[in-house]
């Protein structure tokens, strides 16, 4: 049994209503909540009139079948004409982990400070409370993209809420994650599995990234992304940045070093897949904006050259030091490891041997104390081409030199 | 000037210094000389255009130009051909020189002779009083079919074919050379590769270019090695030492050529400046990346 109906069972057990009760509450309530002649002019205007219409049918429908109006609207029950119009505040008798979570969220702090950001109501409804596995519900998962977006597209809400310009890209960010892999998968794959808005910044407990107990908090987006990738995740964890996480743990000591989690390279809104030929350039300068050296001697190659000009073929960061397993390559269980290099090589170029490893993937020329091999080459090779060309160029210069000399004087002559 | 067939109108003046001076025409390059030099600009270019980005390929203009190119694969592509078609030339040449040996009533005079490209005592005296013609302290030397300088740059060629399809083959099939060199001879060939470019580029955009189209005596063209006939004008003052043993030895008269059609030669020059146009145009993107 699903936790969830474990919950709606308990519920319907703990609420202070028996079933009789509540359909005789019901009927009373329908006298004039199911008349719509008698609604209309109870409020300021007609949408709010047209809330208060609640059929009994409605209510069947939902998710909350077994219920009573004054399981929620308690003291409304007390009698007509209503005392007060409080409402919502219920919610938490029956659902209280969801309430303790929404109640630490960024929606229930500015729910206290502004006064009008998304409760129970704004994603559930009131009355049409349907379970998220049916999919007319808005927190269905197919349609959680849209619920969010209602809001967090919408610029004028956006301004109110968010301070900092970056945070009001929110609409760009929903465009973006329409737009890429996990939006189109939902939207126009229908793929339920597929991460929509609450797969990873939690339906209740919405923080944003700074905040430390966030599910985007930096050390916790691996978890929160390996929840769906988990093997992924596993080859992280396991690897070079993965385990140096947190960022306290420094690399050699280094104190701050940051190693990068899953958005670093693949962003969080506009995830690209790794066939298309943007996502690669990207991600090698992803890798160069810590491993400077490598980056620039990976440039002065064939490999880098090519790819640097848009070439999806030549080998990248990735295809040698593989995406997610990165490890240094005194590492036994590195792909570039003395031992594993050749296959390395062998998945692109299928007849390499050991000889053929010993190609400096980064080898620099200049670097006259690690590629010895390189800078002589280089230095003998530089002189004899500058050598050469500056030798013949004396001849040229001098020809050049004397016919200039030649039309000055045949100039002069001509004039005198 | 005096002393030549005179029945024939003197060509009009027109840029190419080939189509200077008093006629007749007079054929010197064959048709496969020609056809040889066509391929060796055809494969250069393609070479360099699609190389050079390559080789600077931090700098912007590089991206541009291989977008141009239609991306980097392709250029790839037209490089390999490019080197293809410098091996064609290369062993057409070769066969060329050995059918020509084979065929020569003289193999001695075939290869030490005045119409080979082997140098000789005289190049060498001739490079020495070139550079007292530099000083002003002699007459330019008299030239035969082939200067010193036209010999130096066909071996530049030679040798340029030579490490350039070394190294590119090296990098070409680097999983097959791999098995006789070991893997950091292929950082070592490209570096080669790279800096030997630069060497021929300079040579032929610089040395080649002044020689044969930029000094004052031939400005701004010459299209002799496209039509591969040239005035009698043109010969006594290029090739003086030629034309006069084409005399004396009464040949003159069957080497004599019909006029350049006049298409033909409008089609030839619009080549040789765009060729001497790119050409500066790649020299001007060295320099920006090379200083960048």
């Amino acid at each position: 049994m699903r936790p969830r109906m474990v919950a709606a069972a308990l519920l319907v057990m703990m609420c202070p209503a028996s079933s009789a009760w509540a359909q005789e509450d019901a009927a009373s309530c329908e006298k004039c909540h199911e008349d719509r002649r008698f609604l209309t002019g109870k409020t300021e205007t007609s949408e709010q009139d047209q809330a208060l219409f609640v059929t009994r049918d409605l209510l069947l429908q939902s998710a909350h079948e077994e219920l009573s109006c004054a399981s929620c609207h308690e003291e409304h029950a007390l009698g007509y004409p209503h005392v007060t119009d409080a409402i919502a505040s219920q919610c938490s008798a029956c659902h209280e982990a969801e309430q303790g979570d929404w109640a630490q969220s960024v929606h229930a702090d500015n729910y206290t400070s502004a006064g009008d950001a998304a409760d129970c109501v704004v994603c559930h409804t009131a009355h049409t409370v349907y379970s998220r596995d049916d999919e007319r519900s808005p927190t269905h998962d197919l349609n959680v993209a849209g619920l969010c977006a209602g809001c967090h597209a919408d610029s004028t809400i956006v301004g109110t809420y968010f301070s900092a310009p970056e945070d009001s890209l929110a609409a760009a960010s929903v465009a973006l994650y329409h737009e890429t892999v996990h939006g189109t998968r939902v939207t126009d794959a229908g793929l339920e599995v597929s991460a929509t808005c609450s797969d990873c910044h939690r339906s209740h407990r919405t923080l944003p990234g700074e905040s430390p107990g966030s599910s985007l908090h930096h050390d916790s987006i691996p978890t929160t992304c390996g929840r769906c990738h988990d093997q992924v995740l596993d080859a992280y964890a396991g690897a070079s940045h993965g385990a140096a996480s947190p960022p306290d743990a420094g690399e050699e000591g280094e104190p701050g070093f940051d190693p990068p989690n899953c958005v670093d390279c693949h962003t969080a809104h506009g995830i690209v897949e790794a066939h298309e030929p943007n996502w690669f350039r990207g991600s090698v300068e992803e890798c160069g904006q810590c491993h400077e050296r490598l980056y620039e001697t990976y440039l002065g190659t064939y490999h880098g050259k090519v790819t640097h000009l848009g070439g999806e073929l030549a080998a990248k960061c990735s295809d040698c030091h593989t995406a997610h397993d990165m490890r240094p390559a005194s590492d036994s269980l590195s792909s570039v490891h003395e031992t594993k290099v050749v296959a390395t090589c062998a998945r692109c170029h299928e007849d390499a041997n050991e000889s053929f490893a010993k190609y400096y993937v980064h080898g620099d020329p200049m670097n006259r104390a690690e590629f010895p091999l390189l800078f002589w080459p280089w230095v003998i090779v530089t002189a004899y081409v500058v050598g050469a060309l500056a030798l013949f160029n004396v001849h040229t210069g001098m020809w050049l030199w004397r016919n200039a000399r030649h039309a000055i004087q045949v100039r002069r002559e001509h004039r005198t | 000037m005096t002393g030549t067939p005179g029945a024939l109108m003197p060509p009009r003046r027109r840029l190419s210094s080939s189509e200077h001076g008093e006629g007749p025409y007079v054929w010197r390059f064959s048709r496969l000389d020609r056809t040889l030099h066509l391929m060796v600009i055809v494969s250069f270019y393609a070479l360099l255009v699609t190389g050079i980005p390559l080789l600077f390929a931090h700098s912007r203009w590089a991206q541009s130009a291989i977008g141009l190119l239609g991306g980097v694969e392709t250029a790839g592509l037209i490089h390999r051909l490019g080197a293809i078609l410098t091996f064609t030339y290369l062993f057409l040449h070769l066969g060329a020189i050995l059918t020509g040996a084979l065929r020569a009533p003289d193999r001695r005079s075939y290869f030490l002779g005045p119409n080979s490209m082997i140098p000789n005592a005289k190049d060498w005296r001739d490079l020495k009083q070139m550079f007292r013609y530099f000083r002003g302290k002699a007459d330019i030397p008299r030239f035969d079919r082939f200067s010193y300088m036209e010999k130096f740059e066909y071996w530049g060629v030679f040798w340029g074919v030579a490490i350039m399809g070394l190294s590119g083959l090296l990098m070409w099939f680097p999983e097959f050379f791999a098995q006789f060199i070991p893997g950091w001879g292929f950082n070592v060939a490209t570096i080669l590769h790279g800096r030997e470019a630069l060497l021929a580029l300079g040579v032929i955009f610089t040395i080649h270019f002044y020689n044969i189209n930029l000094r004052p005596e031939k400005f701004p063209l010459d299209v002799v090695i496209f039509t591969g006939r040239a005035t009698v004008g043109y010969m006594k003052e290029e090739h003086p030492l030629e034309y006069e043993r084409l005399v004396s030895e009464g040949r003159l008269e069957s080497r004599i050529a019909p006029e350049t059609p006049e298409s033909a030669y409008r089609g030839w020059a619009l080549l040789g400046f765009m060729a001497l146009a790119i050409g500066m145009f790649l020299v001007l993107f060295v320099v920006v990346a090379a200083l960048a």
